[in-house]
């Protein structure tokens, strides 16, 4: 299993109002595998997300991030397993917008310590992958919704990690973007990336091979079949 | 990983907040502006005060009456110079009198200061190296010359419309002297503006009797300057009643005033620059902790993709001290400019070579690196907060 949670609980502090995000969940998730978690707003989605990608702690529970306990890990020891096992793709895109697209892929590969041409030529062959070798060193605001998320995935892929996390990829993108990144998110799993993709569109998220059905910060369902 | 990486990555940052970037140095730049132009200024007085003491001789005694609102309270005469000279320890003394006076040359006048020496004692008090005269032409005055005068440089070159050279006459209140000597240029605007003629002429022409206006006393080699300093102002409080109204000063005192005056100065700027520097860290602080608030979501989006708390804390950092490095850069470049045209107004009003301020490149490394630890220092805190952000609440904005 490269993820693992069990009995997983989240807690937060709005204030003085204490909030149940995660009421006791467990699940595991082969490697490989395609997943969508679905649910209405506030059901817990991005908490789960968040947890499964090492950028949290659980408040109970454990989770093990290809066999790693990351509930007792330092900041740091979180750090550079997302740099290592972790690919996030964001709703909002979240790239850096003074740095090109170039930069911005090349960044996770900053922190991973690995030396400027080679960052380089790996970020310059990830913008090709996904259609963009001719994009190289536009800024974001210069590029398209469709293709400020292309961007995003080169930039998840930079340092070649199991996992790769999208939270509401297409929720910003018109429908032709959208499935073109759908398409290509799937192409990755294909090359064998595990997939986890948050979604509310019900269309995606039938696509994908395991679906978990997430409510009130509880699991009401795990399907499975063939998929894509 | 290398410096250069987060060189680049602030000057992207701070690029894209050209006039924010600005306006927060202009505390460091003014403040380093100060220190580099206050030390320049400081080691150039240094000097040209160690230049002055070597050209003065150190073997001087100055007696002068003290001076309060325009007039002498007691006057000095040739009894008290005769006086001097018996003290032990005295080699030989050299009254001088000094006034500024009426000289015509041809056609044209001006008023000229005027030194009355012993023409005896002309050269042993102002040649040799003592007092850095040199000749550039004729002769120095001699036991016997009367009417007979030597030049500075500025007289002989640019007081009156024509040179004045060596057999030229001036008269002096109506009364003729000859030119003997012309001295090469000291760079001190009062020695080479004057004539130096003979001490009974000049006091018989402006009617002042055996007055003196100066004693300069040679003291005898291997002498204790300061022993024979003491006898002689014993001395003249004995003949004069009180040592209240004139002034018995060595060298080394002389120049110790200035450099008390020096060091009044060296305070004032020397607060300046210090409130300078800390409203540059103030103010950089201040854009810093803007920077990091604005800078949320980036954050968050650099923890998600694999920062550490260490490679945060360095972005910040690098962020604040390329702030306090460019503010030092520019403020020592303006120091630069100062020193500068301070050498340049030294030399006009000054005389040349009597204040060379000097921006050494120990002093640019020293102000670079100071400007460096300001803007780290005023990092750290805004910089930690940077740190300190929940990944996940950073990517929530």
């Amino acid at each position: 299993m490269v993820i693992k949670l069990e009995n997983v609980v989240k807690v937060y502090r709005l204030g003085k109002v204490r909030v149940h995000a995660l009421r006791g969940i467990s699940l595991e998730i082969p490697r490989g595998e395609y997943v969508s978690i679905m649910g209405p707003s506030g059901s817990g989605k991005s908490t789960l997300m968040n947890l499964i990608g090492a950028l949290d702690r659980p408040t109970g529970g454990r989770v093990y991030i290809d066999g790693v306990d990351i509930s007792r890990l330092t900041d740091d020891r979180l750090a550079v397993l997302r740099r290592k096992k972790v690919g996030f793709v964001f709703q909002q895109f979240n790239l850096i917008g003074k740095l090109s697209a170039l930069e911005n892929v090349a960044l996770p590969m900053w922190f991973a310590g690995v030396s400027r041409s080679a960052r380089v030529h790996r970020a310059k062959q990830l913008l090709e992958m996904v259609g963009l070798g001719n994009r190289l060193h536009h800024k974001p605001a210069e590029l398209s919704g469709g293709e400020r998320q292309r961007v995003a995935i080169a930039r998840a892929l930079a340092n070649d990690p199991e996992i790769i996390l999208a939270d509401e990829p297409t929720g910003n993108l018109d429908t032709s973007s959208g499935m073109a990144v759908i398409q290509l998110l799937e192409k990755l799993n294909h090359m064998g990336k595990t997939l986890v993709v948050v979604t509310h569109d019900p269309e995606f998220g039938r696509r994908a091979r395991m679906r978990v059905k997430l409510r009130d910060g509880l699991i009401r369902g795990i399907d499975r079949n063939g998929g894509t | 990983m290398a410096v250069l990486d987060y060189l680049i990555f602030s000057l992207r940052n701070l690029s894209h907040h050209k006039l924010r970037s600005f306006l927060t140095l202009l505390g460091v730049i003014i403040g380093i502006m100060a220190v580099v132009s206050m030390i320049s200024i400081g080691s150039g007085m240094k000097a040209s005060l160690k230049e002055q003491l070597e050209q003065l001789g150190s073997d001087k005694v100055f007696i002068l009456p003290r001076i309060a609102y325009g007039t002498a309270a007691v006057t000095l005469s040739d009894d008290d110079a005769d006086a001097v000279a018996r003290v032990p320890g005295v080699a030989f003394v050299s009254p001088l009198y000094s006034v500024a006076g009426d000289v015509a040359y041809r056609n044209e006048r001006k008023i000229v200061k005027i030194y009355g020496v012993d023409p005896e004692k002309a050269e042993a008090t102002f040649g040799a190296g003592a007092s850095g005269y040199q000749l550039l032409k004729g002769r120095w005055l001699q036991r016997g010359d009367v009417y007979k005068a030597v030049i500075g440089y500025g007289v002989h070159d640019d007081v009156f419309s024509r040179d004045i050279n060596v057999g030229s006459v001036l008269r002096i209140h109506g009364v003729e002297f000859q030119v003997v000597g012309v001295f090469k240029k000291t760079g001190d605007r009062e020695k080479d503006y004057t004539i130096y003629a003979n001490l009974d002429a000049v006091r018989g022409i402006f009617g002042v009797g055996d007055r003196v206006t100066l004693i300069i006393a040679r003291v005898d080699k291997g002498a204790d300057i300061e022993e024979v300093r003491q006898r002689i102002e014993r001395l003249l409080e004995d003949r004069k009643g009180s040592k209240e109204n004139f002034f018995v000063m060595t060298q080394k005192e002389i120049i110790e005033r200035v450099g008390e005056a020096y060091r009044v100065v060296q305070v004032v700027f020397g607060g300046l620059a210090a409130v300078s520097l800390i409203v540059g860290a103030v103010g950089i602080a201040n854009t810093m902790v803007m920077n990091v608030t604005e800078r949320t979501r980036e954050i968050g989006v650099l923890k998600a993709t694999g920062a550490s708390n260490a490679q945060v804390l360095r972005i910040f950092l690098t962020d604040a001290a390329i702030l306090g490095v460019a503010g030092g850069a520019a403020g020592i470049a303006l120091g630069y400019l100062i020193s500068l045209s301070i050498n340049m107004a030294a030399a006009r009003y000054l005389g040349e070579g009597m204040l060379t301020t000097a921006v050494t490149p120990e002093l640019v490394v020293f102000a670079l690196g100071f400007s460096l630890i300001i803007g780290v220092v005023a990092g750290i805190y805004p910089a930690y907060r940077a740190v300190r952000l929940d990944p996940v609440e950073a990517l929530r904005g």
